[in-house]
C-alpha cells in the first residue's frame, strides 16, 4: 500500500508539454481522483504511474523508492482500462485468472505444447479456481465464468475488468475512466460498487475521470488538472467549498459556481447595476479594500423571491430558463431587471447565473424576480488571474 | 400493409393508381430475375473463362490427345488416371509437391509473421525497413531466380563462399538432389514471405493497443503478449493466408523451372513441372490434363479442410 509521491513530474511529446511539473504527495489507502477536462493530461499521469508511459523529467516514488524505470508488472499495480481491455478470446474465468497464470509462468512454459498444458493446468488448479470464484462472487459474475466478453453487457464487462484487477491483490488500483461507457443508471450503481470495493480491500486507488460527480462521490482526495497543470489538490469538501481558482470553481459543482463581478469596498459589495450588499458579521473577506473581485457563490446559496419582495439583501434579476429536475429546480437567470437589458444582453451566456432551489418552482422565462445571496461562505477571486483571494475575518467583526 | 410503388410503372401517364411491386405477373417475374441479372455478367465471365476450360480439361484428361494432333484425341476412359497412379514418377512428383508446399507455406508464414511483428513495433527507419522487406514480392520472379542462381552457384556463389569462410562444407545447392528441394524452397520463401508479412501486419494493426498494455500490467512477457493478445487476432488471417499460400505453392512453376527444371534426377519435380513436361516435352496432352485434374483435386481437398477448420474455429469463437 504505497505512499505515492510525484516529484516535479513532467511529460513532453516532442515540443508539446502534456504534464507541467506535477508535484503531490498522496498518503496510503487514499481514493485519489485525477479530475479534469479531456486532454488535460490525467490519463497520461495515470499511465506514468502504471509504467505504461515514460516520465520525461521528475521522479515518481512509491514508499520513497523511485520507480521511474520499473516495468508495470514490477510495480504491484492493477489497471482498469476505459475500454476494459478484456482478452476477447478468453472466457471470463480465463480473463480473471490471467494475472495468476502469468505469476506462475516459467521460461520453459514458452514451449508450444507445454504452454497449452500449463495454461490448462493453472485454470484447473483448485487454488486458482477458488480465487477466481471468490472474485467472481464479489463481482456477481459467478454465472458468467464460462462466457466470453463479447456476450456480456457493458456493466458485466466492467466488473470482469475490475475482477481481473482484484485477483492479484495488488497494492494499488489504477482506473482510467472505467464508467464512461456505461449508461447513467449503471454508472451510478458502479460508482457505489467501486467505492464499496475501496473500503473492503483497503488499498490505494487512483481514479481518472472527467466527471466531477464521480470525483466528488468516490474520491477521498482529488487532484484537479487543466492543461497539464495541477489546479488544486485536496479533499472533495475543500475543493468544493474553497476552489483555488475560477477554473476549479466552474469545473466542480453542477451547476457550477456563479462568478459575479463586483467591487469590494470594505465590507460592502457593489454590483454593476448599482445594488450594494453588505457582508454579514463574521464573514471572511479579502483584506485589501476597494478592489474589483469575482464573487463566487454556489447555486444552492441563492434563493429566489417575487420581484416585489425587495429588501436590503436582495438583488433584482430576470429568468432566462427554469429546469425542473424532480427534487429541485435549477433556475438560470441574469442579474438586473429585464427592462434594463438590451436584446443582445439577454441572450449572452457569459454572465448567466444559476440557482438551485429545492422542490418544484414555477417561473416564467423573462419574468423579473429577486434573488438573495447567502454571503456567509462565499469565495473571492482575482479578476485578472482568476486565483482565489486569501480571506480573513476582520478584527472588528469577530 | 404498406403499399409499394411498382417501379416499372413510374412515368406511365395512363396509370393513376400506384400498384404494389410484384403484385402483377410481370412484377413478380422481374423480382425473381433481378438478382440473377445482377450477377449475370460475372457468371458469364466465369463460365467462359473458367468453367469452359475446366470442363475441356476434364474431357481432355479422358482422351489420348497428343500435342502434335490436338483435335484427334480419342476417348479412353480413366486410362490416363490408372496409368498415373501406377507410375512411381508421378507418385514422387506428388510427394515433392506436398513437401515443397508444406515447407514453403510453413516457412513463409513463420518468416512473414516474425517480420510483421518486427515491423509493427515503433523504431526509427520503420518505413524504409518495411519497403525493403516488401522488395522480394515486387521483384519479377525471373530476376529473383537469376539472383538465386548466382547465390547457389557451386563454384562462385556467395552462399558457398560464406559457408567456407566460417569453416562449413560447400554444397552443390542446385545440382545435388539432397539439397536442391531445400534450395528451391528457400528461394520460394524469400519470394513470397512479404505477402504474408503485409497481410499479417495489417491484421496486427487492428489489435487494440490497450490489450498489450493490459497484458503488460498483468505480468505477461513479450512472447505471452504475442500468444495471448496478438495470435488470436491473427489466426483467422493466418488461416486464409495459409490456404492461399498452399494453393499458390501447388501451382508454382516459374521459380522451380527456372532454377532446376525439376531436377536433378527429379528431386524438385513437382506436379506442375510434370504437367508441363508431359504436355510440352512428351506431347501427351491427355495424360498432362489428368495430372492437372489431380492437382485440382488436391487444391480442393485443401480448401475443404480449410473451410472445416475455419468453421470449427468460428463456432468456438461464438461460444
Amino acid at each position: 500500500m504505497p505512499r505515492i509521491r510525484f516529484n516535479g513530474i513532467t511529460k513532453t511529446y516532442g515540443d508539446h508539454e502534456v504534464i507541467k511539473t506535477f508535484s503531490a504527495d498522496v498518503p496510503d489507502n487514499e481514493f485519489l481522483v485525477l479530475l479534469g477536462p479531456s486532454g488535460c493530461g490525467k490519463s497520461t499521469m495515470l499511465r506514468m504511474i502504471a509504467g505504461l508511459t515514460d516520465i520525461t523529467a521528475g521522479e515518481l516514488e512509491f514508499d520513497g523508492t523511485v520507480v521511474n524505470g520499473t516495468e508495470p508488472k514490477e510495480r504491484d499495480i492493477a489497471f482498469v482500462f476505459q475500454s476494459y481491455a478484456l482478452y476477447p478470446h478468453l472466457t471470463v474465468r480465463a480473463n480473471i485468472a490471467f494475472p495468476l497464470l502469468m505469476s506462475r509462468f516459467k521460461p520453459y512454459h514458452h514451449l508450444p505444447v507445454v504452454n497449452t498444458l500449463m495454461r490448462r493446468r493453472v485454470l484447473r488448479d483448485p487454488d486458482v479456481d477458488a480465487q477466481v470464484r471468490r472474485v467472481a462472487a464479489m463481482m456477481e459474475l459467478t454465472d458468467y465464468l464460462d462466457r466470453r466478453p463479447r456476450t456480456l453487457s457493458g456493466g458485466q464487462r466492467q466488473r470482469v475488468a475490475v475482477g481481473r484487477a482484484l485477483i492479484r491483490e495488488p497494492s494499488m488500483y489504477l482506473l482510467d475512466e472505467p464508467l464512461s461507457n456505461l449508461d447513467a443508471i449503471l454508472r451510478s450503481q458502479m460508482r457505489a460498487e467501486i467505492s464499496d470495493l475501496h473500503h473492503r480491500v483497503g488499498k490505494s486507488f487512483v481514479y481518472v475521470t472527467h466527471d466531477q460527480v464521480e470525483a466528488m462521490t468516490m474520491g477521498t482526495r482529488i487532484i484537479v488538472l487543466n492543461e497539464g497543470v495541477i489546479q488544486q489538490y485536496g479533499t472533495p469538501k475543500e475543493i468544493y467549498d474553497s476552489p483555488a481558482n475560477t477554473f476549479v470553481a466552474r469545473f466542480i459543482g453542477s451547476p457550477p459556481m456563479n462568478l459575479i463581478r463586483c467591487r469590494l469596498d470594505g465590507r460592502s459589495l457593489r454590483f454593476p447595476d448599482g445594488v450594494t450588499l453588505k457582508l454579514p458579521e463574521g464573514c471572511a473577506s479579502p483584506s485589501a479594500p476597494d478592489r474589483d473581485v469575482l464573487l463566487g457563490v454556489r447555486a444552492e446559496k441563492i434563493s429566489v423571491a417575487p420581484s416585489d419582495a425587495v429588501a436590503s439583501d436582495t438583488m433584482p434579476a430576470h429568468i432566462i430558463v427554469s429546469e425542473y429536475l424532480g427534487a429541485e429546480t435549477v433556475v438560470a437567470f441574469k442579474l438586473g431587471r429585464r427592462a434594463d437589458q438590451t436584446e443582445q444582453d439577454t441572450v449572452a451566456k457569459h454572465d448567466l447565473q444559476q440557482a438551485r432551489i429545492p422542490g418544484e418552482l414555477h417561473l416564467t422565462p423573462g419574468a423579473d424576480f429577486t434573488v438573495r445571496l447567502d454571503l456567509t461562505n462565499v469565495s473571492f477571486f482575482d479578476v485578472d488571474s482568476g486565483e482565489r483571494l486569501p480571506v480573513a475575518v476582520p478584527e472588528a467583526t469577530r | 400493409m404498406k403499399e409499394r410503388v411498382d417501379v416499372t410503372d413510374v412515368g406511365t401517364p395512363t396509370r393513376t393508381t400506384p400498384r404494389a411491386l410484384g403484385t402483377t405477373p410481370r412484377g413478380q417475374r422481374g423480382r425473381r430475375l433481378a438478382p440473377y441479372l445482377f450477377i449475370a455478367a460475372a457468371a458469364v465471365y466465369l463460365l467462359l473463362l473458367t468453367g469452359a476450360p475446366l470442363l475441356d480439361g476434364l474431357w481432355l484428361s479422358l482422351t489420348d490427345t497428343q500435342l502434335l494432333n490436338p483435335t484427334e484425341g480419342a476417348f479412353i476412359g480413366i486410362h490416363n488416371y490408372s496409368s498415373l497412379f501406377a507410375d512411381a514418377e508421378f507418385a514422387h512428383a506428388l510427394v515433392v509437391t506436398i513437401v515443397y508446399s508444406t515447407a514453403t507455406v510453413l516457412g513463409s508464414l513463420t518468416v512473414g509473421t516474425v517480420a510483421a511483428v518486427a515491423m509493427n513495433g515503433a523504431f526509427r527507419g520503420r518505413v524504409l525497413a518495411r519497403a525493403i522487406l516488401t522488395f522480394p514480392w515486387a521483384v519479377p520472379s525471373v530476376a529473383a531466380v537469376l539472383i538465386f542462381s548466382w547465390i547457389y552457384n557451386k563454384d562462385s556463389g556467395v552462399l558457398n563462399q560464406a559457408l567456407s569462410s566460417v569453416g562449413l562444407a560447400q554444397h552443390g545447392w542446385l545440382v545435388d538432389p539432397t539439397w536442391s528441394l531445400f534450395a528451391v524452397t528457400l528461394a520460394s520463401v524469400w519470394k513470397v514471405f512479404p505477402f504474408v508479412m503485409l497481410v499479417v501486419l495489417a491484421a496486427l494493426q487492428a489489435v487494440p493497443e490497450e490489450l498489450y498494455e493490459a497484458a503488460r500490467v498483468d505480468g505477461a512477457d513479450a512472447f505471452n503478449r504475442f500468444r495471448t493478445v496478438a495470435l488470436p487476432f491473427l489466426l483467422p488471417t493466418l488461416r486464409v493466408t495459409a490456404l492461399l499460400m498452399t494453393i499458390w505453392s501447388f501451382r508454382r512453376f516459374e521459380i522451380i523451372w527456372l532454377l532446376t527444371q525439376g531436377g536433378p534426377v527429379g528431386s524438385t519435380n513437382s506436379l506442375v513441372i510434370s504437367v508441363y513436361r508431359e504436355a510440352f516435352v512428351n506431347s501427351e496432352l491427355g495424360r498432362s490434363a489428368a495430372m492437372g485434374v489431380v492437382g485440382l483435386v488436391l487444391s480442393t481437398i485443401v480448401t475443404v479442410i480449410f473451410f472445416y477448420v475455419d468453421r470449427g474455429a468460428a463456432r468456438k469463437e461464438a461460444l
